[in-house]
């Protein structure tokens, strides 16, 4: 069970960084969601935990326009990107995405909008208590490729002025679904 | 010569736009408050702490660990290559590029590809190379270099980015930023998908793992290492850590001290050539040399390469402030710039600006690596005066007046009579002695123009002293005073009042006639050899003197004796063992009060007069002294208003205000002048004579109704007997 003051300081800490964090009952609930905030074509990787929830076909029942076809010919700008996560940072308002499979890397960072589905379960208190899974996640030779992403794209290149979406999305909603998966390896 | 008449060209240019000055000045101060808040509940101190036992490690086992690296990353697909030098990296990018067949590489932000020329070595292979990083596009459109460690377009104004990105895109575009940054949101995101290759820095290799680890904000490095078949990372063999938890506690540190975010928006970890659907991805990491290995190898200077590029040595600097990073700079910046110009592009690069650094300390007290920028910026500093020499008025001063106590003390007396005719009382205060207008051979005529400098004393400190009936019976502590040069000569009632504050607490002064200056102007200029001789001279004439404790009332003299004695005289087992114990003795006179003597409550409130206070350099970051006077001067009943950025430079740095560099230090003054002024307050207390110098020599231009004092005047006035109705600190006016 999620500890209620980690929830309440994720929760916090995304917000004051821009990410919109919605609390759901059920994955429906967050289906329903992004069926609602989605524009255009919706890349969604087909990874252990969407398969498992059968995702593609939830969004896609709800009315999503989910890209069927390669990623990489999904256009320079697609609307959307829904994914799960491996676990969050609740000081800082993380969320970490072993992100090795390609269709991973291309969901979360050439759409506009950034959907990712975690369960309060596999919040962490802060990063030092994420050395532990990272180490794990690298253990072994294989390549790896594993994002920190906390709040939209953001950059302060002209005159120091804070500006949201500079080139990966603009918009990071975090969807928090219980029951969903509490194993830090899983995605 | 040629170089110096360009740098000054270069710095007049500078104070001829206010513009970028007053930007960077609000960013200065925005990026205080914000990394403030970053750092709440954590403790900084113990943070920096360990971050360079982790950096010493590494250097101090860095030959494995690289070996390590290299095994790792190989064994995960990555091709490695260590290049010794910047050159050759970029060989190893050409001859790659041309392998591939590539006609554009899509960057992300690479200090070490800047440090290479790495665009210009693409440009002449016929390979275009896209910058994506909307700091570095924009500079890279401009033809520049990067202003800012992280920040590289901090001196552009949005005019300036909607004219090149209107000239580029091919439709104008209004100097609205959002609209700006979408337009080049559109534009560079066809290069990640048009180029052959990705390039990115590291902020880590890391060693346990094999893999990289980059810091950003933007979302492009992780466009470049993910769309291009190939992805190149391009990086100093000192971002090496031993582990992923190091790289994670620098995590903590890095955003907080660069931008004040608890994160940046990206961390991304990339272990070797990760998997794409037709499995054809590379990756190769090219590692560089490029001086490092001859900055780990010098031991004064070797701490630098701790450096984790937060840039927050340049948001600090009131030099950077006031003439930006192009003139401050080369292609590092600020303090950590002139160490790693002086290695990686050569001593004579960094000349100018080693002796533009006006010696504040902002840098050391910021740097999240622990690194002493400014030590090791004073030990340059001594390198380039003995290859370039010290210019020469300097050069008579320190070599042939100072190491000659008699022939310094007659001169300076000489001098006191010869500016009679130009020193003339200050409105309002006759007790002050001011100079309008030097005499024109003492000094170049521009230097009075905007400040009054402060005539030398009719009877110096010593002279007075001999004067004073102590009458302290039983004294609790016998105490030698180590006056300097400032309260000799300039402020003897600094000394004096000391002496007034500590006999009615009880405690017996001893002033050992013998004692010289404490040789910190000749050794920031430069001049070793005289530090040395001045520093025999003065730890001689304490240890005949045989006392409790050792005072100074200028902090640079704390600073001088506690730590460059013992440095100048380690050679030395007797006079090094001398210095230690005089070191350990020596304090400023507040610390004395406060800490030992627990004056605060001792001293009655007799004064209630408003008073702000300002915060020398060398104290506070010097001796870590800030509480003690604050606590004294409420103690004795002065109601303290804080001014804004209390423990900005106020722009003397000694030499540097007079000889080195007036203009830099005439605006950094002007910054100190409005944040009193907006006080209202009417008097300001400090306990550096250097600082009363150029605070009290700029108010005078500015508002003579200001008086500036030393803390031991107010302290001295506060207990003296004081008739009905007349509160000390306001006695004068
Ligand atoms: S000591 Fe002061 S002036 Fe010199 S580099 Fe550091 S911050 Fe700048
Ligand atoms: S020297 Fe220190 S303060 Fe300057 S950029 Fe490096 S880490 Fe940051």
């Amino acid at each position: 069970m999620a500890e209620k003051h980690l929830v309440h300081s994720f929760t916090e800490a995304a917000g004051r960084v821009g990410a919109a964090v919605v609390p759901c009952t059920t994955l429906q609930d967050a289906v329903a969601y992004v069926a609602r905030t989605a524009v255009g074509h919706t890349l969604i990787p087909q990874t252990a935990l969407a398969a498992e929830f059968q995702l593609r076909s939830l969004l896609g029942g709800a009315g999503v326009d989910v890209c069927s076809v390669s990623f990489r010919e999904a256009g320079q700008l697609p609307g959307a990107g829904v994914t799960f996560c491996n676990f969050a940072m609740a000081d800082t308002g993380t969320v970490v995405l072993d992100s090795t499979s390609e269709d991973v890397r291309l969901a979360t960072t050439i759409p506009e909008v950034h959907f990712v589905i975690l369960d309060p379960a596999k919040i962490l208190t802060d990063n030092l208590a994420a050395a532990a899974p990272m180490n794990t996640l690298y253990a072994g030779s294989e390549p790896r490729f594993v994002a920190y992403i906390t709040g939209p794209s953001r950059t302060a290149d002209i005159e120091r002025v804070l500006t949201i979406g500079c080139h990966g999305p603009r918009e990071l909603h975090i969807l928090l679904v219980p029951d969903v998966s509490d194993d830090l390896m899983e995605i | 010569m040629a170089a110096t008449a360009d740098f000054k060209k270069s710095v007049e240019d500078a104070l001829g736009k206010p513009k970028l000055s007053e930007a960077l000045h609000l960013f200065g101060d925005a990026y205080l408050i914000a990394r403030e808040n970053a750092f709440r509940g954590l403790d900084f101190d113990q943070l920096r702490t360990e971050l360079a036992a982790i950096k010493d490690d590494v250097r101090e086992r860095r030959k494995e660990l690289l070996a390590q690296f290299i095994a790792n990353a190989e064994a995960a697909g990555s091709k490695v290559f260590v290049a010794k030098d910047t050159r050759e990296a970029n060989e190893y990018v050409v001859h790659l590029a041309k392998q591939k067949n590539a006609g554009l590489i899509a960057k992300s932000k690479s200090m070490v590809s800047e440090e290479a020329h790495l665009n210009k070595a693409l440009e002449a292979a016929g390979i275009r190379a896209a910058e994506t990083d909307l700091g570095e596009w924009i500079v890279q459109l401009a033809g520049q270099r990067p202003s800012h460690l992280v920040m590289p377009a901090i001196h552009m104004f949005k005019e300036e980015v909607a004219e090149l990105f209107s000239k580029e895109i091919g439709e104008p575009l209004e100097a609205d930023i959002r609209t700006l940054v979408d337009a080049a949101r559109k534009q560079l995101r066809k290069d990640y998908f048009d180029a052959d290759i990705g390039l990115t820095g590291a902020n880590f290799l890391v060693a346990d793992t094999g893999g990289i680890g980059l810091v950003t904000n933007e979302g492009n490095a992780r466009l470049c290492a993910t769309l291009p078949k190939v992805h190149v990372v391009f990086a100093g063999i000192h971002k090496l850590v031993r582990s992923m938890e190091d790289a994670i506690k620098i995590t903590r540190l890095l955003p907080r001290n660069a931008t004040g975010q608890l994160l940046t928006s990206y961390v991304t970890w990339i272990r070797g050539a990760v998997p794409t659907p037709g499995n054809d991805k590379e990756q190769h990491i090219v590692l560089i040399d490029g001086g490092r290995e001859a900055l780990y190898e010098s031991p004064v200077c070797r701490d630098a390469l701790r450096c984790i590029q937060c840039g927050a040595c340049a948001n600090v600097c009131p030099v950077y402030q006031t003439v930006g990073g192009h003139v401050f700079g080369s292609i590092y910046i600020s303090a950590i710039g002139i160490i790693l110009t002086a290695f990686y592009e050569g001593l004579d690069r960094a000349k100018e600006i080693t002796r533009a650094c006006i010696g504040c300390r902002s840098c050391t007290a910021v740097c999240p690596a622990n690194i002493d920028l400014e030590e090791i910026i004073l030990h340059l500093r001594q390198q380039v005066t003995k290859e370039y020499g010290m210019g020469l008025v300097k050069n008579i001063t320190f070599k042939a007046v100072m190491r000659n106590r008699a022939l310094f003390h007659n001169m300076v007396k000489a001098a006191s009579k010869l500016q009679k005719p130009v020193t003339q009382q200050k409105e309002g205060q006759p007790a002050t002695r001011v100079i309008r207008h030097l005499p024109m051979h003492f000094m170049d005529k521009d230097l009075t123009q905007w400040r009054d400098l402060p005539a030398v004393a009719p009877r110096s400190f010593r002279d007075l002293f001999a004067g004073i009936d102590q009458k302290v019976d039983n004294p609790r502590y016998r105490v030698g005073f180590f006056v300097g040069c400032g309260a000799d000569f300039v402020y003897p009632e600094a000394g004096i009042s000391l002496v007034k504050v500590l006999n009615h607490l009880g405690v017996e002064v001893v002033f050992p006639n013998s004692q010289n200056c404490c040789g910190i102007p000749a050794l920031y200029a430069g001049d070793t050899e005289t530090g040395v001789e001045l520093a025999k001279q003065n730890v001689k004439a304490f240890y005949e003197a045989d006392v409790d404790y050792v005072l100074c009332v200028c902090p640079t003299c704390t600073m001088g004796v506690k730590r460059d004695f013992v440095e100048r005289l380690v050679d030395d087992p007797v006079w090094s063992q001398r210095a230690i114990s005089l070191s350990e003795k020596t304090m400023d006179a507040v610390a004395f009060l406060e800490n030992v003597l627990k004056a605060s409550d001792l001293l009655k409130a007799t004064s209630a007069a408003r008073i702000t206070y300002h915060d020398s350099c060398h104290l506070k970051r010097g001796n870590d002294v800030w509480k003690e006077p604050r606590a004294l001067l409420r103690a004795t009943g002065y109601q303290l208003e804080e001014m804004k950025n209390s423990d900005r430079c106020c722009g003397f740095g000694g030499t540097y205000s007079f000889l080195s560099h007036p203009q830099i230090s005439r605006q950094i003054a002007g910054d100190k002048v409005e944040s009193i002024k907006v006080t209202g307050v009417k008097t300001v207390a400090m306990d550096c004579p250097g600082c009363m110098i150029m605070v009290g020599g700029s108010m005078g231009k500015a508002d003579p109704t200001v008086r500036c004092a030393h803390t031991m005047e107010l302290l001295a006035e506060a207990i003296v007997e004081k008739p009905q109705g007349q509160t000390p600190g306001e006695k004068q006016f």
